[in-house]
């Protein structure tokens, strides 16, 4: 039985980050890279299925990304996964997350898992789209924002609790093989050691083209995305007023806000 | 492709709020000539008609579905014939958790521009242009739809203004084709009160988030929260935690804090599902070390500091 | 040829052949069980890991030799026990080489070669030292038993802070009877012998040279004077000898049987402990070779044969117990009780013909013998335990070592888990972008040198804390005007700095630990420097002692030996002496770790300071409690913090003025401790570098905006 988990290696801002020339994105000097959040939680979700059941159950995560992204695939080794997975390819570049999708679908047609799992969305760019349209090109059930899933190894359906706004949740019950897009906090991602993410480079990560999972360039990048990014700015802030002075100011200065709200209020 | 098509949202028999902000945001897309048309999915979708009728909408949809609640298949089926049918320019759904279960399936199925999260969309030149967050929400990332037909645009809420006076638009309804769905909902759970408290109704708010440090921390923020007369709420980082219940935490998926005027914010740095449930009170203190967390972009004031040093000032004032 | 000349003891004298036989039977008997004993001991030990150790065994032996001697590791810290210990071990010593010496004129010398020496003089001024040497160890006997059973002493008190009452080792009585088995073993072996040596006076009373020489054993003249006096005859003293004779034998060669099976075996094991020890045990910890597969102690076959040795070195002084700050507040850690559990656990393991399997190796939990996560997390790593046993036993590796487990298997505090993946992926504990490492200096009048695009005298490794923490960053700012007023060609390294990583092998993220230290080691051999200072105690201990494990050797020093040699240089002189009542509290990692004592006390001085020193000082300093990453894991709600103890007992100096810190995390830990435990007002924590700044201000035009 297996189940693939698809993760994203996610870029934050550096200090005095600056826009790329063309205007289009930031100067990759400026970006720090490290898994995503979620997909720690999706990861997680997977190995303690795996190993909460006797029946042998592999665990495969797969990526989307140059070299760069072999760090947090590694991170992922440690962290229980059987086996890597990377595509790549330079016309994938400028690809949304209904291209990436694309790809995703294709490697889950050639590793043809039991289940998918994809974080709810990115902490980057936060499109919330990619576990979802993986599964409109599988063809396959899925479901959004799981919070909380029980499912054993190989099973026809699975029933799990989405979580929706205002903190109530929705139970249902879905068929399976099926794509879940996890949600934080649904369990708690164990601690890969330095150590075992160095013993985990021993375990191999296998780098795919296009043509390995049957799409051409028309597939992915611009022609193969559904929005294409005009332009990146930084905005201006809408700034809070500041209030100087030592701490004991600060609070004077507070106290009197709320003093003010409460005469009002009387 | 033409007018604009906005698929409300409905849950447990009332229709959510963001529909209306929906029918606004609409507004600014409608062409000259165009109309916009609302579409709501459920057992008995007439019943939202009289909610739904509100200026600048020209025709309400029912589309009939056996589901009473939200469900991927049935909504990917009905709103792909919808969008058949009726040909719109622009499709309008909430960024929302229901949204996430579908829209980027039936976009990706049909081929349809798509961007999510959107908080502001305008055409130059005739062309669509949506403009939504990146890297976290510190940048601002314009994107267009090049050889597009119709475009989904999942829109941000407590962005854009619902209308708010009355109006009789045409009622007309829909046959969605059968579909098998293949999952099924079953019940809704509210979690556990914890506290009884209710952040919806709170007038005055005290938060605190991830900067507080440790768990031991807590009683010293109650306590400042009894002594100025707040409620105290908090991030989701606090509630996942355990430090407090999930009944206090504030953002989107926690409570809304709907009824407060005044809002501290100490130790939060403001990510975006927080700034959801706050972002819209009239008086915003942020205390935090950080000059550059999100929340002083929202707050009216800000207070770049540690926040146990004006915790201990603040206590000492009352 | 004098009477005297001939006068000796004959042994056995009136014994039947048969008799003595017996004896000799049952001595052998009693050293094979010896013997035996001393052969599983060591098979224990073999049990463990292989180690090489360092240096050469005759200098070790040598070391170990003037320690027990002199005895000045038990002396420390308690006198009374120092001085008791003393007078068993020299009377004991004696009386055994007493017996030795008779048995290698009796046994060898006589029947192998005609030699005797055991008569006349000799005999007689023998026969006076072995009174005494007796004299000696009743009365440290017994002053021990006043100690034990009257003085209530807290470090004796066996109750432990890592069980609960009702777990089955919580208490352990059987410690206290083997405690008082072995006293009064002792005690009636010496009173026996002296009554025996009384008694044999008394049976050959008649014999001139026996009854005219009595007075050189004076306790035994004196006892038989008495029992003569009670109407004892020579028939009854004989009878009295012969059974007391064999009494006395008999318990003597119990006590040698069961050395190896008791407390008795101390003899041994601590000796052999103090001669294998590692003087940099907490120090410089050691490397996981990459070879080994699972980084850290999860059974106790994982700890080498030092390790093992060192459990069965301890004699429950209970010296590491007192001193550790974690079990002064009420942490459920005790280094006595982390090292006595596992003695317990190899005794019940590895003592039988075949090591049980692994599954039942494992030391980490809650069942008798193990150790629970809560007891390794509590630790400082001060080194206040390794410093004061007197038997050299390393606890601070040993914890080390079983946290590297934890590490591996993901067992600790969620913060902490998210520090060492802050530490990881920024290169420092507070989150922020390595660029803005060295922001703290552009509010000063003038530029910092950046040391990795050019040459400078001195690099300033100024570690996590200086760097990133407001408060410190001050101080930062203080001794780069120190420096730079003093002419001092320094400069940092800007964001090639990373987290030195002491505290995180000391968490036990060894993997970690190696990518900063490998790091910093790259970073800095590019950067042309003649010697490194820094502002801060844990990045000291690491760079000194642990970088050259990998590769980084390098002239290190804290600023306080660096200021001190600018002020002897007179390139910064007092312009205005403070009269302030100081006490200086000596950071772990500089003054136990590294013996760095005596500078901050000479720059106090040079400023005029009155230093009244606080009880537990220099190396008996009281951890701030920050060390061990435990400034990264919350102390749970309502407990008392190590640095809130430590200020009560800096509030008991009457007018006290300035509580003296040189170290960021105890500048950190103690303004807040001084806030929480209501001294605010009363006295001040200033940092020795900010004294300095008073005391030397800064001209107009240089000072640095507040």
């Amino acid at each position: 039985m297996k189940i693939l988990v698809a993760v994203k290696q996610v870029a934050a801002l550096d200090e005095d980050f600056a826009i790329r020339d063309d205007g289009r994105d930031v100067d990759p000097d400026f970006l720090i890279r490290d898994l995503n959040e979620w997909d720690d939680f999706s990861l997680e979700e997977a190995v303690k299925i795996k190993e909460g059941h006797p029946e042998p159950v592999e665990v495969v995560v797969v990526s989307v990304g140059s070299d760069e992204v072999d760090e947090s695939l590694r991170k992922c080794l440690a962290k229980g996964a059987d086996r890597a997975i990377r595509v790549w390819d330079a016309a994938i570049e400028g690809s949304d997350s209904i291209a990436i999708a694309r790809i995703l679908a294709a490697v889950a047609k050639r590793e043809a898992p039991q289940m998918l799992f994809a974080g709810v969305q990115s902490s980057d760019q936060s499109f919330a789209s990619t576990g979802i349209a993986t599964a409109a090109f599988l063809s396959w059930p899925h479901a959004a924002v799981v919070t909380s899933l029980t499912y054993s190894p190989g099973a026809e359906s699975a029933v799990f609790r989405r979580e929706l706004e205002g903190g109530i949740l929705h139970e249902v019950e879905i068929q399976c093989p099926a794509v879940l897009t996890i949600q934080l906090g649904i369990n708690t991602p164990r601690y890969a050691s330095l150590r075992s993410i160095k013993q985990a480079a021993a375990k191999p990560i296998e780098v795919l083209s296009l043509a390995d999972v049957s799409l051409g360039a028309a597939d992915v990048g611009e022609a193969g995305s559904l929005s294409r990014v005009r332009r990146m700015y930084v905005p201006d802030k809408g700034r809070a007023q500041l209030i100087q002075g030592d701490a004991a100011q600060q609070a004077a200065r507070l106290a009197e806000i709320i003093r003010e709200f409460k005469g009002a209020a009387a | 492709m033409s007018g604009v098509l906005v698929i409300a949202e409905q849950r447990r028999g009332e229709l959510r709020p963001v529909s209306l902000e929906l029918v606004g945001a609409a507004q600014g897309l409608r062409r000259a000539g165009e109309e916009v048309t609302v579409a709501v999915l459920g057992k008995t979708p007439e019943g939202f008609v009289k909610a739904l009728s509100v200026a600048g909408v020209d025709e309400i949809v029912t589309v009939k579905v056996p589901a009473p609640e939200f469900d991927p298949d049935t909504f990917e089926s009905a709103v792909g014939a919808l969008i058949a049918e009726r040909t719109p320019d622009v499709v309008l759904v909430a960024h929302s958790v229901d949204s996430f279960g579908y829209a980027a399936a039936l976009t990706a199925r049909l081929g349809l521009g798509f961007a999510t999260d959107v908080f502001k969309v305008e055409r130059v030149e005739g062309e669509l242009v949506a403009t939504r967050g990146g890297y976290g929400q510190k940048v601002n990332v314009e994107v267009d739809f090049p050889r597009r037909g119709t475009v989904l645009l999942a829109i941000r809420g407590n962005v854009f203004k619902a209308p708010e006076q009355a109006a009789s638009p045409r009622v007309t309804p829909f046959d969605a084709p059968q579909v098998a769905s293949r999952s099924a909902g079953r019940e809704f759970i509210e979690l556990s009160a914890g506290d009884d408290v209710d952040m919806t109704t709170a007038e005055f708010i005290l938060t605190i988030g991830r900067g507080i440090g440790e768990e031991a921390k807590v009683p010293q923020f109650r306590e400042l929260a009894d002594a100025i007369g707040a409620t105290l709420g908090c991030s989701r980082p606090i509630a996942d935690a355990g430090w407090l219940p999930k009944s206090r935490q504030v953002g989107q998926s926690g409570k809304t804090a709907s009824a407060c005027k005044l809002y501290i914010a100490m130790g939060v740095s403001g990510a975006i599902q927080h700034l959801a449930g706050m972002k819209h009170v009239s008086t915003i203190v942020a205390v935090n070390t950080d000059a550059e967390a999100s929340i002083f972009g929202v707050a009216k004031y800000g207070i770049v500091g540690d926040v146990f040093e004006i915790a201990d000032e603040l206590r000492r004032l009352f | 040829m004098s009477r005297t000349d001939a006068v000796t003891r004959i042994l056995f004298e009136a014994f039947g052949a048969a008799e003595v036989r017996l004896f000799y039977l049952l001595g052998y008997a009693a050293i094979a069980v010896f013997c035996y004993g001393v052969y599983v001991q060591i098979r224990k030990y073999r049990r463990g890991a292989a180690l090489k150790l360092e240096g050469s065994l005759w200098a070790r032996f040598g070391d170990m030799l003037s320690s027990v001697l002199s005895h000045r590791t038990i002396d420390r810290r308690d006198r009374g026990a120092g001085g008791a210990h003393r007078l068993i071990f020299y009377g004991f010593m004696l009386l055994f080489a007493g017996t030795a010496t008779i048995t290698l004129e009796y046994d060898i010398l006589e029947p192998l070669f005609g030699i005797r020496f055991w008569h006349g003089g000799f005999y007689l001024v023998f026969s006076l030292v072995l009174d005494v040497a007796g004299v000696a160890l009743i009365a440290g006997l017994v002053y021990m038993m006043y100690r034990r059973g009257w003085m209530r002493l807290p470090k004796l008190d066996y109750a432990r802070p890592d069980r609960v009452p009702g777990d089955p080792d919580f208490d352990r009585p059987q410690y206290r009877r083997e405690d008082w088995a072995f006293l009064w073993l002792l005690l009636i072996i010496a009173g026996t012998g002296y009554v025996l040596e009384a008694a044999r006076l008394v049976w050959l009373q008649g014999r001139a040279d026996v009854w005219d020489t009595r007075w050189w054993s004076p306790v035994g003249a004196l006892l038989a004077e008495g029992m003569r006096a009670s109407g004892l005859g020579a028939q009854g003293g004989g009878l009295l000898r012969h059974g007391l004779w064999w009494f006395h034998g008999l318990i003597a060669l119990i006590l040698i049987a069961l050395i190896p099976y008791t407390k008795v075996k101390h003899i041994f094991t601590s000796a052999a402990s103090l001669m294998v020890r590692d003087r940099l045990a907490a120090q410089r910890l050691p490397r996981v070779p990459d070879s080994q597969a699972e980084a850290g102690a999860a059974k106790i076959t994982d700890f080498n044969w030092k390790q093992l040795l060192n459990l069965d070195a301890c004699t429950k002084c209970g010296r590491c117990h007192e001193a550790c700050p974690a079990r002064a507040v009420g942490a459920p850690l005790s280094p006595r009780d982390v090292i006595l559990s596992l003695r317990e656990f190899a005794q019940a393991t590895l003592e039988s013909g075949v090591v049980p399997a692994a599954a039942e190796l494992d030391i980490h939990g809650k069942a008798p013998g193990q150790v629970a996560m809560e007891t390794l997390w509590s630790c400082r790593t001060c080194m206040a335990c390794v410093e004061i046993c007197p038997v050299a036993v390393e606890h601070v590796p040993i914890i080390v070592q079983m946290r590297r487990k934890l590490v591996e298997d993901g067992a600790m505090d969620p913060l902490l888990t998210k520090t060492l993946q802050t530490i990881h992926k920024t290169g420092n504990s507070f989150g922020e972008s390595k660029r803005k490492r060295g922001a703290w200096s552009k509010a000063l009048p003038f530029p910092v040198k950046d040391a990795r695009k050019e040459p400078v005298d001195v690099l300033w490794f100024v570690g996590d804390y200086a760097s990133f923490d407001p408060r410190n960053q001050k101080v930062s700012q203080v001794f780069a005007s120190l420096l730079h007023e003093a002419g001092v060609d320094f400069g940092i390294l800007y964001d090639g700095e990373s987290n030195a990583g002491n505290d995180v092998r000391r968490v036990g993220e060894e993997g970690l630990y190696e990518v900063l230290a490998t790091a910093n080691v790259t970073a800095l051999s590019s950067v042309s420097f003649k010697s490194v200072v820094t502002t801060d105690p844990h990045s000291f201990n690491t760079i000194r002692n642990e970088y050259p494990d990998f590769g980084g050797k390098y002239e290190i020093q804290h600023y306080t030996t660096l200021l001190r040699q600018l002020f002897a240089e007179r390139r910064l002189q007092v312009t205005h002496p403070l009269k302030y009542r100081v006490t200086f509290h000596d950071p772990c990692h500089l003054g136990r770790f590294n013996k760095g004592y005596d500078a901050p006390r000479e720059l106090l001085a040079l400023l005029g300071c009155e230093l009244v020193e606080m009880g537990r000082c220099r190396a008996n300093s009281f951890c701030c409690g920050a060390g061990g990453g435990r400034i990264w894991i919350p102390d749970p709600v309502g407990s008392e913090k190590p640095a809130q103890n430590r200020m009560k007992e800096a509030a008991a100096i009457p007018g006290l003025e300035v509580y003296v810190v040189s170290c960021p995390k105890d500048l950190t830990m103690f303004e807040d401790a001084l806030k929480t435990t209501g001294n605010e007002g009363k006295f001040v924590v200033k940092e020795l570098i900010e004294l300095i700044r008073e005391a030397i201000p800064a001209r107009r035009a240089e000072a640095v905006p507040a």
